[in-house]
């Protein structure tokens, strides 16, 4: 274990000053900060257009900073030879895969956590929204953000044991995109039509690719301002079990992958 | 003497589109306990792979190795050898002593008994001074020295160093061969990969030359470099006697009134230094050469022979 945690600090270390992920980050948070303006010229209801806004924003902000933070992982430490002299010494490879994940998801909790906060003070100054209660529509969904970025991390993981940074990136931005387009999809195909070709693709993408969409509370969170299905603790605790289970299993995919691969 | 490391018919291919190519060759390697041994090569010959292959980071297509007496891929012999390789990068935004404290961890180092360690390492490669600062901030020879620190850190019984001093000023040459010449004292063994041949035939006790994946030649540097030349340099030699002198083995040069005979130590060198003396010729100089390691290189990467050698 103590090896893990060295290499996942070394990695979060190395996250966290990484200049490309800091712009990312710092334009989220530019973004995060205009937004309440931007929301008050909207016909709607200004209180939930500017949660979804945000919420939003601190999505794609996050799966960009996933994706970019974990597509290099691998790579970039083939190229600098560091993974030689660490997998000369007496550590596994399933060590370094998990110590690189698990510094890169500390990483992104990090950085999550920061744009949470400044969206949070944002919202709160915007709103005049001071109590625990008020602030829940965005807490709740940015907690299931973090579970739904440690997963697309883990996608991004796996494919990096057998693909290129940038068919990495496209590949994992599909699995991303159908994973949380997978509700309305598998409505269409499923639900509708109980047979024929597409019903069947549907189902078996339905296990395969992780359903992001299910980690997504964002739209219940905003309905009459209360917290809908996210404050369901049993509908929460659902999702976090169902992305721990795809993260087990994807870092068992990549162990074995990883395990054959010559670097 | 027990071997530290032993390979059998050791091959890695690679397969193109349309063939395959064997990048190391049935290598049958012997490195005995305690010895510095030379891994000698063009660039591509295999050695990089066939060190990678020994540490497990790449693997085999067919034949076996052994390390410290255990067949490669078993981890445990980690614990007992290191690597350092060629131009190594180590995580800048870490000072000398993060890079070595991270490094511990990995041998599962802790607390009173890992800092000493670390201390006495930045010491042993005259760091201590360093210790506090970011890696971006060493020289090239600053940052080799801080990777033979973090490759000393288990006290390895084996260590494979890759071109440790390739590309290094010439004071952080010597000291990196003194520290290697230390870790012999010590009763380690050393596999060094190098093209610095000057410094491979002043500190290696055995040497393999590899190219295209095979192993040419092999054995103790004394024997291979056995059967040097004498260069005998004279004045006065008349024209007649030069003409006698010049046969086989012997190569003539002429720097105004001085002769220079280049001869192989196999030929009678006394009876051209009897001659010139008859002939009223003054020896200036008789020199005997070792034949240098340079020179066994040449000859063997330009020989077409394709002989996996083991000379001692």
């Amino acid at each position: 274990m103590n090896a893990i945690f060295a290499i996942a600090g070394t990695t979060l270390g190395e996250a966290i000053r990484r200049k490309v992920l800091l712009i990312i980050m710092m334009v989220g948070l530019t973004m995060l900060i205009l937004t309440p303006a931007i929301s008050s010229l909207s016909i709607r209801g200004q209180h939930d257009v500017l949660i979804q806004m945000v919420l939003g924003i601190l999505k794609i902000t996050s799966a960009i900073l996933a994706v970019t933070l974990t597509v290099y992982l691998l790579p970039n430490e083939v190229e600098r030879r560091t993974i030689y002299t660490i997998l000369s010494k007496p550590v596994l490879r399933s060590q370094f895969l998990i110590g690189k994940y698990l510094g890169s998801v500390g990483a992104l909790a990090i950085m999550l956590v920061m744009m949470t906060v400044v969206l949070l003070v944002a919202f709160a100054i915007q709103q005049s929204a001071w109590s625990v209660s008020q602030l829940m529509p965005i807490i709740q969904p940015a907690f299931l953000l973090l579970f739904q970025m440690a997963l697309l991390a883990a996608v991004a993981m796996f494919f990096s044991t057998f693909s290129t940074p940038v068919i990495n990136f496209f590949l994992t931005g599909l699995v991303f995109i159908f994973g949380t387009l997978m509700n309305p999809i598998f409505e269409t195909y499923v639900t509708r039509e109980s047979s024929g070709f597409m019903s069947i693709v549907a189902r078996v993408a339905h296990y395969v690719i992780p359903n992001f969409g299910s980690l997504d509370i964002s739209s219940g969170a905003t309905q009459g301002g209360q917290v809908m299905r996210g404050g369901d603790l049993v509908y929460m605790t659902q999702g976090m079990i169902m992305a721990l289970v795809y993260i087990g299993i994807l870092l068992i995919l990549s162990v074995l992958v990883f395990d054959n691969k010559e670097v | 003497m027990a071997l530290a490391i032993r390979t059998e018919a050791l091959t890695k291919a690679y397969k193109t589109r349309t063939r395959r190519v064997d990048v190391v060759h049935k290598l049958n390697l012997e490195v005995e306990e305690g010895e510095i041994f030379g891994f000698l090569g063009p660039n591509g010959a295999g050695k990089t792979t066939t060190i990678k292959m020994l540490l497990s980071i790449i693997y085999p297509t067919s034949g076996k190795a052994e390390v410290l007496g255990k067949e490669i891929g078993n981890i445990a012999i980690h614990r007992k050898l290191s690597y350092l390789p060629e131009k190594p990068y180590y995580y800048e935004h870490m000072t000398g002593k993060e890079i070595l404290n991270f490094y511990a961890r990995l041998f599962n180092l802790r607390g009173d008994d890992k800092d000493k360690k670390i201390d006495e390492l930045l010491e042993y490669v005259n760091l201590a001074n360093a210790a506090g600062k970011p890696i971006s901030q060493y020289s090239k020879g600053m940052q080799q020295r801080i990777g033979l620190a973090q490759s000393l850190l288990n006290d390895p019984q084996l260590l494979f160093l890759d071109e440790p001093t390739a590309g290094l000023d010439p004071i952080a040459h010597v000291e990196i061969r003194d520290l290697i010449l230390r870790m012999r004292e010590q009763g380690k063994t050393v596999f060094i990969s190098s093209h610095e041949l000057s410094d491979v035939e002043r500190i290696c006790d055995r040497v393999a030359i590899l190219n295209t994946g095979r192993v040419k030649v092999q054995g103790k540097l004394d024997d291979l470099l056995r059967g040097g030349r004498v260069e005998i340099t004279a004045e006065g030699v008349p024209q007649d006697l030069r003409e006698k002198i010049n046969h086989d083995g012997v190569i003539i040069s002429q720097h105004g009134d001085r002769l220079i005979i280049d001869a192989a130590d196999t030929i009678p060198t006394a009876d051209f230094i009897d001659a010139i003396r008859a002939a009223k010729g003054t020896i200036v100089s008789i020199i005997p050469r070792r034949k240098r390691l340079e020179d066994l290189f040449v000859e063997t990467i330009q020989s077409k022979d394709d002989v996996d050698g083991s000379n001692g």
